[in-house]
Parts: C-alpha cells; sequence; structure tokens
C-alpha cells in the first residue's frame, strides 16, 4: 500500500476554554480558535510548508468549511507551495470525514503505482453559530500528511471505506436536519460500526490502539467486545478537550497523536455518515514531535468579548474609521510571486548585499548583475513601531522591520497580537515569519508574510 | 561620501548660476479653512504675492503649481490648469508639480531653472493644498489604507514610517521621549507667536507626552494636522530687481535629492535608520552653491520638515547644525528656540502651522523671506542676513535644501 513519509502540524496559538464562552461551560475544556487573520489556507499552508516537497506528485485538501467555491484550495495551496503546476490536486469538501477520505484515496492510488508522492493536507476552521458555542462542537486544527510509496514512519497496510445512508446530523438547503439521536445511534452508527469491523483484516489483539474518530465512540464498545477486542486497546481521545473536535483534520490529529505515541499496530476508524477504515504499521518514532510541542504553546483568550472579535469577518476599523475594501489585484499576485510567496531575493554579485526588491542596480555598489537567493523566514527586529490608527481588529498593529537570518530585510505586520503584555516587540527580538491574511475582510484571498516571536 | 561629492560637482558644471531674487511673497492663514475653496486659496496667495512684487498677473510669464494629493477633495490639482483657472491667468505655460512633500519646494525649482534658462522673465510659484475637505482619517490615512501595494508596507501610516526612526535613534543615540516632545513644545511655542498658523496655543511637554498615541513613540502632538492652505512666491533674475521698488530676498542655493524609493528604505538592509541621505545630498548642493561651510554659524534661521518632531531632531545631524548623534544637545540647550544660537522653526513649523503639502515648501521660504525682510514681527529673528528652508518627502526618500540672503 503506502507509507506515511513525513507529517506536518499547525495549531491556531490561541485556546478558549469552555467556561469563558459560556458560564456552565466545563472547566478545563478547552478549543484551538484562529486569530482574526488565519483560515483554513493559512493554517494548511503553515502544516504542510516544512514537508520536503520533493517528488510530490499530488496533493488533497480536505475540509468542511471551504473559502472557495468553484476554486480549488488544493490547487490554490500548491502554488503557495511552490509546487510544480500539473500536479493531481483535489478536493475533498462537505463532511468531517473529508480527512480520511483524502487519505483514503491516496493511499489506494499511490498503491496502483500511478502516483509516488501524495500530500494529503486537511485543516478546519467552523465556527459556530453566536450563542451556540456551548452545543456545537469546534475547533481549528490542519494536518498534513505526506503518503509516499518509499518506506518511511509508518505503513498503511489496508484500508477501506463503508458507507452509511443515514446521517445523524445534516444541512439541507442551509436548514440543519437532526435525526433522533438514539435513532441514528443504533441504525446509524451501531448498524455501520458492525459491518465494517468484519472487514478488518489484522487480528483483534494485533491492535495497540483503536481510534475511534465518531461522536458516539463511547457506545461502540459493546461491538468491538463482541467481536474480541477489549477494552485497554481503545485509545483515548486526549486532543477534544484541549482542541475541541477539529472538524476533517481530528482523526488525523488522533492518528498522528497515537504515532507520537509510540503505538505500533494502530486501528484508525473515522465515522460520519459511513465509517473510513485504516490499519497502520509504525517502523520509526517520529523524532520531533510536532503535535505534542504545539499542543503545549499556547495562550488563553481571556473574554468573550476577544473570542468574538476573533472571529470577526467583515469591516475591520479603528477610532471612527473603518474600510470595506482595500486594493488588491490578482494579476499583481501572480507576476510577483517569486518576491512576494517564495520569499525570492536578489543578491548584488559585486558586494553581496541581498535585497527583497527588484532593481536595476545595487544601490551600495551599483553594479547590475544579480543572483536569485532563497531568503530565511527568520530573523531579528531592527526597528519596528505600533500603528495606532490603521485599521485593525486588535490595533494597534506593529510593524517590524526584520534583518532575516542569511542576509536580506523585509518590513512586515505583526501577528497573533491579541494580547499586547505578552507581545512586546523591541529591537532584536528574533521573529519568524508565517503566511496570514493581510486583509481580514475576506474580500479577496490576500496572503502575505507577518512575523510572530519565534520559540 | 565620494559619490555625493561627483553628484553635486556635476550640477555646478556650469559655472556660477544667475542669482535669482523673490520679490514677491503671498501666504494665506494655514488651518481648517472650511469656508474657503480650493480656487479662493489660490486668489489669495497668488494676489498676495503679486500686489507685494508690485506687478500685474499679465507680467507673470510663466508659473508652476504645486498640489500633492489631487485626489483628496474634488481632483483640483492634477495639471497647471487649476493654477490658470482661479487666476484667469491663460495663454502662459503652466506646470504642475509633485514631489511628496517636497513639492512646493519643487516647483520653486523649475521656476528658478525656466528663469535661468530665459523661458521667463517673471516666474510664480504657487504651492496649494485642501485636505480638509474630508474628515482627517478619510484623507491620508485612508490613502495609506485603502490604495498602494496592497503587502508592502501595508500598516504603515505616514507617522510609522518616521517613528521607526525615532526608535532607532533611541537606542542608537541615548535620545530620550522627553528630547523628541520637546521638539513640539518648542515649535508650538513658536506657533503662538504666528497668525497663519493652525495651532496657536504653546503646549507643556507633559501635555505631548501624554496626547493619544499615534505610532510609538509619537503621540498626536508630536505630529503635524493635516490642514488646507496656500502659499506664492514670484521671482525675477536678479538683475531684473526695481530696487525703488522691490524688498528682494535672494536664492544663493538649491539643492533636491531622490536618495531611495518609497518601499525600498524598508527593504534595504544597508538603510540604518538614523538619517536621510535625501537631506544630506541635497544640503551638500545647496552648502557648495551658497558658499557654506559650517551652517551653524553661517546661517541665520532654519526652516525644518518638522512633520513629526523626530525628523527635526534628524534634519539638524543631516543639515551638519550638528555631528551625528547630537541634535538631542541642541534641544536640550534650548539652541534653536527663538534667541538661541540658531532659531530652527520660528514660524511655528509644520507641527503649529499644520501641513498643507504642496504649500509647505514654499510657505518656508515666504517665512524665511519675511524675517530677512525684517517683517516677522514678533517671532522676528534679529538681523537675519541668510536662511535655509528644508522639506523631505515620502518616507524621507526626497529632500529639498534653499538658502535664502539678503544683501
Amino acid at each position: 500500500m503506502s507509507y506515511i513519509k513525513s507529517y506536518g502540524i499547525a495549531l491556531p496559538h490561541f485556546r478558549v476554554e469552555d467556561s469563558t464562552l459560556h458560564p456552565s461551560g466545563k472547566k478545563g475544556g478547552m478549543k484551538a480558535v484562529c486569530f482574526a487573520d488565519e483560515d483554513i489556507i493559512t493554517l494548511a499552508f503553515e502544516a504542510s510548508c516544512n514537508i520536503n516537497k520533493e517528488g510530490v506528485d499530488g496533493i488533497f485538501f480536505a475540509t468542511s468549511s471551504s473559502v472557495f467555491n468553484n476554486r480549488y484550495h488544493a490547487s490554490f495551496l500548491a502554488d503557495l507551495l511552490n509546487l510544480s503546476q500539473g500536479i493531481l490536486a483535489l478536493d475533498f469538501t462537505n463532511s468531517a470525514r473529508s480527512g480520511t477520505d483524502a487519505l483514503l484515496l491516496a493511499n489506494d492510488l499511490i498503491g496502483s503505482g500511478k502516483y509516488k508522492n501524495i500530500l494529503v493536507v486537511s485543516a478546519d476552521v467552523n465556527f459556530p453559530k453566536i450563542g451556540k458555542e456551548r452545543s456545537t462542537p469546534f475547533g481549528h486544527a490542519a494536518c498534513a500528511i505526506l503518503l509516499s510509496k518509499e518506506k518511511g514512519i509508518a505503513e498503511i497496510t489496508s484500508s477501506g471505506s463503508y458507507s452509511s445512508s443515514l446521517a445523524e446530523e445534516f444541512s439541507y438547503k442551509s436548514n440543519t436536519i437532526q435525526n433522533d439521536p438514539r435513532y441514528s445511534r443504533d441504525a446509524g452508527f451501531k448498524n455501520n460500526i458492525t459491518t465494517t469491523i468484519k472487514r478488518i483484516v489484522s487480528k483483534p489483539d494485533s491492535f495497540d490502539a483503536i481510534i475511534l474518530n465518531s461522536l458516539y465512540a463511547r457506545m461502540a464498545g459493546g461491538i468491538f467486545a463482541k467481536a474480541g477486542y477489549t477494552e485497554t486497546q481503545f485509545a483515548k481521545d486526549s486532543l477534544t478537550s484541549k482542541i475541541g473536535n477539529t472538524g476533517s483534520t481530528h482523526a488525523l490529529l488522533l492518528l498522528i497523536n497515537e504515532l507520537e505515541n509510540g503505538k505500533k499496530s494502530i486501528l484508525l476508524a473515522d465515522y460520519t455518515n459511513g465509517t473510513n477504515l485504516f490499519e497502520i504499521k509504525t517502523f520509526t518514532f517520529p523524532e520531533n514531535k510536532c503535535l505534542q510541542e504545539q499542543l503545549s504553546k499556547y495562550d488563553l483568550i481571556n473574554c468573550y468579548q476577544d473570542y468574538l472579535l476573533l472571529r470577526k469577518a467583515g469591516n475591520f476599523g479603528s477610532f471612527t474609521y473603518t474600510t470595506k475594501e482595500m486594493f488588491s489585484s490578482e494579476m499583481m499576485h501572480e507576476r510577483e510571486k517569486d518576491t512576494l510567496q517564495y520569499l525570492k531575493g536578489l543578491k548584488c554579485d559585486m558586494c553581496g548585499t541581498i535585497y527583497y526588491l527588484k532593481a536595476a542596480r545595487c544601490k551600495k555598489c551599483k553594479c547590475e548583475t544579480f543572483s536569485t537567493v532563497q531568503l530565511s523566514k527568520t530573523g531579528n527586529v531592527y526597528a519596528f513601531t505600533s500603528e495606532h490608527y490603521f485599521p485593525s481588529s486588535f490595533p494597534p498593529i506593529t510593524l517590524v522591520i526584520v534583518d532575516l537570518d542569511g542576509g536580506g530585510r523585509m518590513t512586515v505586520q505583526q501577528t497573533d497580537t491579541l494580547l499586547p503584555e505578552k507581545n512586546k516587540m523591541e529591537i532584536g527580538v528574533n521573529v519568524k515569519l508565517v503566511l496570514r491574511k493581510m486583509i481580514e475582510n475576506d474580500a479577496k484571498p490576500n496572503y502575505f508574510w507577518k512575523a510572530k516571536q519565534n520559540g | 561620501m565620494m559619490q555625493n561629492q561627483i553628484i553635486s560637482g556635476k550640477q555646478n558644471k556650469m559655472g556660477k548660476q544667475t542669482d535669482i531674487a523673490i520679490i514677491g511673497i503671498g501666504v494665506t492663514k494655514f488651518g481648517e479653512l472650511f469656508h474657503q475653496s480650493y480656487d479662493d486659496l489660490v486668489r489669495d496667495a497668488a494676489l498676495q504675492a503679486v500686489a507685494d512684487a508690485k506687478i500685474s498677473l499679465d507680467d507673470i510669464g510663466a508659473a508652476w503649481l504645486s498640489t500633492a494629493f489631487p485626489e483628496i477633495g474634488v481632483f483640483k490639482g492634477r495639471s497647471g490648469m487649476d493654477l490658470s483657472e482661479p487666476l484667469s491667468l491663460y495663454n502662459i505655460p503652466v506646470t504642475r508639480v509633485s514631489n511628496f512633500c517636497a513639492s512646493g519646494a519643487d516647483a520653486i525649482r523649475n521656476a528658478i531653472n525656466a528663469l535661468r534658462a530665459g523661458e521667463c522673465d517673471v516666474a510664480m510659484a504657487l504651492g496649494v493644498e485642501k485636505l480638509r475637505d474630508r474628515q482627517p482619517q478619510d484623507s491620508i490615512v485612508k490613502m495609506m489604507v485603502e490604495y498602494g501595494h496592497p503587502f508592502l508596507q501595508k500598516g504603515f501610516t505616514a507617522a510609522g514610517t518616521f517613528a521607526v526612526y525615532a526608535n532607532r535613534m533611541m537606542k542608537e543615540f541615548g535620545l530620550t521621549r522627553e528630547d523628541i516632545s520637546n521638539v513640539s513644545v518648542k515649535n508650538h511655542f513658536h506657533g503662538s507667536l504666528n497668525d497663519k498658523a493652525f495651532y496657536r496655543k504653546p503646549c507643556t511637554l507633559e501635555e505631548v507626552m501624554r496626547s493619544q498615541m499615534v505610532a510609538d513613540p509619537l503621540t498626536v502632538l508630536d505630529s503635524c494636522p493635516t490642514t488646507d492652505g496656500a502659499a506664492c512666491v514670484i521671482m525675477v533674475r536678479a538683475e531684473d530687481v526695481d530696487k525703488k521698488k522691490h524688498n528682494p530676498v535672494f536664492v544663493k542655493g538649491l539643492g533636491l535629492s531622490v536618495s531611495t524609493g518609497w518601499d525600498l528604505p524598508f527593504f534595504d538592509p544597508n538603510h540604518d535608520f538614523l538619517s536621510f541621505e535625501a537631506t544630506r545630498n541635497a544640503a551638500k548642493m545647496a552648502y557648495k552653491q551658497a558658499g557654506i561651510t559650517d551652517p551653524i554659524e553661517e546661517l541665520d534661521l532654519v526652516e525644518v520638515h518638522d512633520c513629526f518632531s523626530i525628523v527635526e531632531l534628524l534634519t539638524y545631524e543631516d543639515l551638519g547644525l550638528c555631528k551625528q548623534g547630537e541634535s538631542k544637545d541642541l534641544i536640550r540647550g534650548k539652541e534653536t528656540q527663538l534667541g538661541g544660537k540658531i532659531p530652527v522653526n520660528v514660524s511655528g513649523g509644520l507641527l503649529s502651522c499644520g501641513h498643507p503639502v504642496g504649500a509647505t515648501g514654499i510657505r518656508m521660504v515666504v517665512e524665511v523671506s519675511n524675517h530677512l525682510r525684517g517683517n516677522a514681527g514678533e517671532r522676528q529673528v534679529k538681523n537675519a542676513k541668510r536662511g535655509l528652508t528644508h522639506n523631505i518627502g515620502g518616507p524621507g526618500a526626497i529632500a529639498s535644501v534653499i538658502v535664502l540672503e539678503k544683501y
């Protein structure tokens, strides 16, 4: 079949406690929520940007919270990642199961021999309706998994998908339709899982982790017991209480979590309106436990009002001034992509000064020839200021002039600035560049680099 | 630095240039002139200057109009036509000049070049800006927010582009926020003596430092207000001055330099945010023409472009009034206050007068001319013989320096 070669995770920096969303919310329960300038594209990019893209011939994008209609998220992301044009790029949308849908197809395509390396990316940024935060599961995260023909961390030894016509909750022309919960559980979930279990290839006692991603997971104990599994084999979902239910990304995150926990033989069942089933054998344990690392680094949102500001869509303002539009041009994005997106700089052939912007001659030595160099995404702050009058959801906007490691200088906005006392900028601070939305009003896709404190 | 000398040398290749005399000056009140239109402002300034020069409008052979932001308001100032129309000044060449905050000074430079080239015998340079037909947030801030490159420098307003210099200066040279704000205190005091200034109330250091923050560390009172206003000068070649009629002031040095770009300063690893190369270069040109070698001794007053208080301090150093890093000593010693060693911005500067962008450079020339003529009233710098005006435009990219003298 195929191998999990490497993976990447992106969790937003902020968490909101259930008790912040509502006084009767569960103590200790948290949800990961995007900053005002993040969305599925920025999370997906962050999750996949450190994966080795050499030889990638396919990219799948899974989400249940699309930002585009009539445009492929996968090809948009492929372009951001500088993957070659013309590769296989497909979207899997509309369902919380779409993450494993993408994994399933990628696995089969690699198994067929037609493709060698497929990058499976899932990102979900769902917000419940205002006032429904207590009853609606949500959480924001992205996960990227590189499936490959070559041996990697783990092997998917068997996979399958088993449909069920019964959906627990779905929407029809923007109306939400909910079946009787007990009917859904018995006629839908239990029925489907019972038949699915029979398709598992390995013996029940060979698994040291069984991941069952479903709202009904707790009710499946009996069914599994009947089929010869024991309770100790079940991997507890420890992520929901830390980052919430991350929709299409959740099953993949649970899988990564168990890989990082050192489990050798994993059964992954992802149920939503049918089940996707994977049997996975681990070879080596991931060295860099990036999920655990990101789970441990966060800041809490202090109040419900800040949460509302974070998810603000539409106009954003400063004092009495609100703006609807900013100038943005698709042609400009396209022709300046090398500089704007891929951070290609120009190094003067004579004095070695590295410029971010193009010029006919070096300003310092007037040399007319340059070589293209890749700029790095980390650096130190040379100078900064905070703009209190520039419209923003969280004024002031801090602009930092960054001397990039290895040369070159960029001026970008600082991001994740919800808590001013924790985001004090100073000359000399080490920062990294992350891709974020420049314009928070969502009028156009408008992604560019911003800086945040490193480490 | 070698390069700059070569540039300055090139400028003077022609040998000694004809002296130019300013024979007529006019300036409107600066401020929120809600009752005056763009055209009213043009007429106000132009007719004052024409009356002062004791000529008729028809004597003017060519004119230059300086307006930096026609798109704010009613599209007035996009071409020289908008000077002709309010004055009925037709059938002569009129050109609009636009070079950010150095637009006014550049209009003067162009007029002088035409006089020297013999295109005309009497030239008018008029700067006018009508910014307050809109809410302040709707004018220059709006441009920075809604127009321009969608990514590069997005988030900066004019205040921020200069605030980064302040932060660097504080780090490198031990400048304090008090030093920066004391510039504003000084200029607001000067402004209280100028009946054409917008703000006519002195302020205290505490008021400056505690006013609303605009871009750290610059507060509202560290920033110049956007206002309306117009200023006009009429010039002739020195040999055409009628001594009985005119009270001339002579242009002895004239430098204009574009030394970086709109985006480049923020993406150029060699830029240190500690000085403006454009100012240094323009000053070098002007000093060479005027024969100035020790500016602080040889100048009697200086009008600098204090769009934000930090810029005045940087400009002390760039104009050579002190060494780099020592501007704080000038402000601490009150050397640049009226009565000090070298009074700077006795008009109140942009901080008090306001900044109608296209008019500011010409307003400064009018101010210095008034002092050289001995007509500056309460704020007169005693025995002023030689003065200088300075403008800086864009993010410190363009600068102009003009040296004026009274024989």
